[in-house]
């Protein structure tokens, strides 16, 4: 029983991958480049993992100078960091 | 049970009943084995005779019983068995006293009468005159009587059945009045349904009984073609009954006059179109709302000589030549459906293209007679303006911006803090950034395997460079972490029933 490549079971995914949005992407810098279809969701979960790791960074930024509140240069802070690191 | 040679059809509790009660007498013809096999019936009709005194309909049965009562009455009290008090012996009481007319009178009148007798011991001679009194006097059914009738000793059976038809059929006027007051419709039905079996080739005879056939108003084709003709000249139908050379012309027939007047087009520029089409102009002048500007004909003219050079059976069509006139009023009808099809959609260039959504529309037009006739014009300029205008560099910011604001969400979502607006907008810068590594990255991959497509391992071989996936952590357990079961479906191969892997390695 092989089931087919769209999702089978509920109608309703909770935290959809936006898959037509990161082909619209990946088509529009590489053009010259094809996309499968399964590593559409691979390249959503490494946005997954990749603000994951920038949120972590941030909060960590955040809590170093004591505020509560995360602010855009902790956030660039993080992400100099993280950039260079998901750099591959 | 030997309920085989009563001819219902419905096998209600009542008909139950009364075969129950039919084996019971012995000067039936089965009678005689009734007095052994109505020992072991009694437990049978206990449920019965229970089930008919819960009814709330009890007066119906009743009256439905009386029917028989009378040929009853004789056998049961010659036989002498009657007086032990069973339920079987109650339920006989029950309808040896219950009236034979009470199918027919009002029930109102009746109810109070056999109420009494049910208690009493039946007084068999007593309710047996009265049951004979009221048998004449039957009316059309409105209880079982009838359908139980049917069940009686076929001798019996006959004559009161007779009878009864008899009553029926002078009691006919009276019908629907026993039917409101019965007040068991429901029942009446079903004894019209009885009524209507077997032993009733009576019935046919009877008109009384008999189902009302519908009354269906027969379509009267005159009015609706007088109705066609009165929003059209007439003068037009003639035209289009000549022409016959278009595949559908039957729509084309009884839409033309739709069209006529659905086309709205200022005499003086009908004319140098619709010189081949005198005879049609003519309906068209006079029908239509001069509201529509000069432009609009003039697209239908050219269109309209566009579609002529595009027939090649036609000459040139505005040359206006008489000769071909037949042709040209098909051909004319079609540069009709043309040049309507140009109202709705002036922004369509392809002749054929229009021609084809003409012909679409001609099956559209029958189901829309008269009333497109004001629709046109307004339809027409309310779905100009979103057709014109085209899809600028806004559209193209939007989306871009949704999916990173996805994203964006998401990574409040981690952080589980309060963040500022500019840090939101500072992460959708990030990610901007991070997409175009991440494209780059993969074509360098993909080229590096020798590949123009971008393949799952090229992906693994990323994660993998970015320290996601290591020999302690692997690709799967990534995915199954991170993302829902079902994408996790679709990217973990799995083996399946019948020796199959999804999806195939």
């Amino acid at each position: 029983m092989a089931l087919s490549t769209t999702v089978s079971q509920s109608k309703r995914i909770k935290r959809k991958a936006p898959r037509g949005f990161l082909k619209r992407i990946f088509k529009r810098q590489k053009p010259h480049l094809r996309l499968e279809s399964s590593c559409d969701l691979l390249v959503h979960l490494n946005c997954l993992l990749f603000i994951r790791r920038l949120a972590e960074e941030s909060r960590a930024n955040a809590c170093k100078n004591k505020c509560g509140i995360i602010k855009d240069q902790h956030v660039l802070a993080a992400a100099k960091v993280i950039l260079k690191k998901s750099r591959g | 049970m030997e309920g085989s040679y009563i001819p219902d059809s419905e096998p209600t509790t009542r008909t139950l009943l009364r075969r129950l009660l039919d084996t019971e007498d012995p000067h039936t013809p089965r009678g005689r084995q009734s007095t052994r096999a109505s020992a072991r019936r009694t437990p049978l009709e206990t449920p019965f005779s229970m089930r008919l005194r819960s009814q709330t309909k009890t007066t119906t049965r009743r009256h439905s019983h009386g029917a028989r009562s009378i040929g009853r009455l004789a056998h049961i009290q010659t036989s002498g068995r009657l007086k032990e008090q069973t339920p079987r012996t109650l339920l006989e009481n029950i309808l040896l006293t219950a009236p034979e007319s009470s199918m027919v009178v009002p029930e109102s009148a009746l109810k109070p009468v056999p109420a009494p007798q049910v208690v009493q011991s039946p007084s068999g001679e007593s309710s047996r005159g009265s049951l004979e009194l009221q048998l004449p006097e039957l009316k059309p059914p409105t209880t079982l009587a009838p359908g139980l009738l049917l069940a009686l000793g076929k001798r019996k059976q006959r004559l009161r059945l007779s009878e009864f038809q008899q009553g029926v059929d002078q009691e006919l006027p009276l019908s629907p009045e026993p039917h409101g007051n019965a007040g068991a419709s429901s029942l009446t039905s079903s004894l019209n349904l009885a009524l209507a079996t077997p032993p009733v080739p009576q019935s046919v005879q009877r008109p009384g009984l008999a189902r009302r056939p519908p009354t269906r108003r027969a379509v009267d084709v005159g009015a609706f073609l007088q109705d066609l003709q009165d929003t059209s000249v007439a003068l037009a139908l003639p035209d289009t009954v000549l022409e016959d050379t278009q595949p559908f012309s039957q729509p084309l027939i009884g839409r033309s006059p739709n069209v006529r007047h659905s086309l709205p087009c200022p005499s003086s520029s009908a004319e140098r179109t619709v010189g081949r089409r005198t005879q049609s102009s003519g309906p068209r002048l006079q029908n239509n709302s001069p509201g529509r500007p000069d432009q609009l004909l003039v697209g239908k003219a050219e269109e309209v000589d566009a579609l002529a050079v595009g027939f090649p059976n036609t000459s040139n069509s505005s040359s206006g030549e008489d000769g071909l006139q037949p042709l040209q009023d098909g051909v004319g009808e079609e540069a009709e459906d043309v040049m309507e099809e140009s109202l709705r959609s002036p922004e369509l260039t392809s002749i054929t293209l229009e021609f084809q959504q003409a012909r679409q529309l001609e099956f559209l037009e029958p189901a829309q007679p008269t009333s497109t006739a004001v629709l046109p014009p307004e339809p027409l300029s309310a779905r100009r303006p979103p057709r014109a205008r085209t899809a600028g560099p806004r559209l193209r910011q939007d989306p871009y911006k949704t999916g990173l604001s996805h994203y964006a969400k998401l990574f409040s979502f981690y952080t589980k803090m309060p963040m500022e607006k500019a840090a939101l907008e500072m992460v959708e810068k990030c990610l901007d950034k991070y997409f175009q590594h991440l494209c780059d990255d993969l074509e360098v991959f993909a080229a590096h395997a020798g590949r123009k497509t971008v393949r799952p391992e090229d992906l693994e071989l990323l994660l993998r460079r970015q320290g996601l996936v290591t020999d302690q952590v692997s690709l799967h357990v990534l995915v199954e972490r991170h993302l829902p079961l079902q994408y996790r479906q679709l990217l973990i191969p799995c083996a399946f029933s019948g020796n199959t892997v999804f999806p195939a390695q």
